[in-house]
């Protein structure tokens, strides 16, 4: 009989072990927004890809560049060939760690991210703070943050200079479930 | 005399509202109409995944900014934000081509079922854990 709670107790741990795994979303949401006295610059990406490892309180957050839509052709074509040099540099990463994350618990609380940004090839590192809501089986995290242009060494021509701010909000907002595989 | 720079008055303002109006025009066109514009290349689902699975590199100069039609075997429909998902099967291993679609075409993500084949038209953006593409409406199925 001992050995049968001892096979359960230990089934019940290594099924919690396995539920508080890797939290994944592939639909994650990213956007930048660009205000100057000329004009408003939006570009939205639907498509992020965002891992939380729940036993270390790391986050990893990968993006295209080309995921990005603007609303003006132009835009998007001067983004991606002149500034990201996107076919050089196709991908943004996030590489963080959550801090305090075993003492977040309820249901609206707020944490500093700190970790390594890197856009255009180049690594700038940035601290966030980001909203955690837990909900059933899900983990939702939200909240924006300013990067500066020159950070990440993109050549704005002097051209439009005054159309494109110097620094960028980027707002997110990922929903990660259970990783299966 | 005043007759001929009144003309040449005429003509300079005229050349300048041209001008004017292409500039604007370009400056202000709205992203490439998929439904409308011809596909670069058609090509089955796994070609495509086996091309990312062996040099990511070569496979985005391949694909990448190219309006691609692409034929596969529904593997997962879901909707986030409002917005279709179709996933295309991947027969070798666990990844896919994750088709994001067009609002306009909600109503016929709804009526798709898993298992079936499909034909869409999209713009490949890259690949994550699966290659991506954006904007895509469905050709049939």
């Amino acid at each position: 009989m001992r050995k049968v709670y001892f096979i359960l107790i230990i089934f019940l741990a290594v099924s919690k072990l396995y539920s508080q795994g890797k939290y994944l979303t592939k639909e994650g949401y990213v956007s930048f927004f660009s205000h100057s006295l000329v004009e408003d610059i939006k570009a939205d990406n639907r498509q992020v890809l965002s891992v939380i490892d729940t036993e270390t309180g790391e986050i990893a957050v990968q993006l295209l560049m080309r995921s990005f839509l603007f609303k003006k052709a132009l835009m998007q074509q001067h983004f991606n060939e002149s500034y990201v040099e996107s076919h050089k540099f196709p991908k943004a990463t996030f590489n963080g760690h959550i801090l305090n994350y075993k003492e977040l618990n309820n249901q609206n609380d707020e944490t500093e991210i700190k970790g390594i940004l890197t856009v255009h090839g180049k690594d700038k590192e940035v601290s966030v703070i980001a909203k955690f809501q837990f909900e059933k089986d899900q983990i939702d995290i939200s909240g924006d943050f300013m990067v500066e242009v020159a950070d990440f060494d993109i050549k704005i021509p002097s051209v439009v200079r005054n159309n494109i701010a110097k620094v960028i909000k980027v707002t997110f907002e990922l929903k990660h479930i259970p990783y299966k595989k | 005399m005043k007759n001929k720079r009144f003309k040449i008055l005429i003509g300079f303002i005229l050349i300048v509202s041209i001008s004017l109006f292409i500039v604007l025009n370009l400056y202000n066109k709205p992203l490439l109409n998929i439904a409308k514009s011809r596909a670069d290349m058609e090509i089955k689902a796994q070609e495509i995944l086996d091309d990312y699975r062996k040099d990511e590199i070569i496979a985005n100069k391949k694909y990448v900014d190219n309006v691609i039609q692409i034929k596969g075997e529904i593997s997962n429909i879901s909707i986030e934000n409002g917005n279709g998902i179709i996933s295309l099967k991947d027969l070798k291993g666990e990844s896919s081509v994750m088709c994001h679609m067009s609002p306009e075409e909600n109503l016929k993500v709804l009526k798709l079922k898993k298992g079936s084949v499909i034909t869409i038209k999209g713009v490949c953006t890259g690949y994550l854990l699966d290659v991506v593409l954006v904007r895509c409406i469905i050709i049939n199925n």
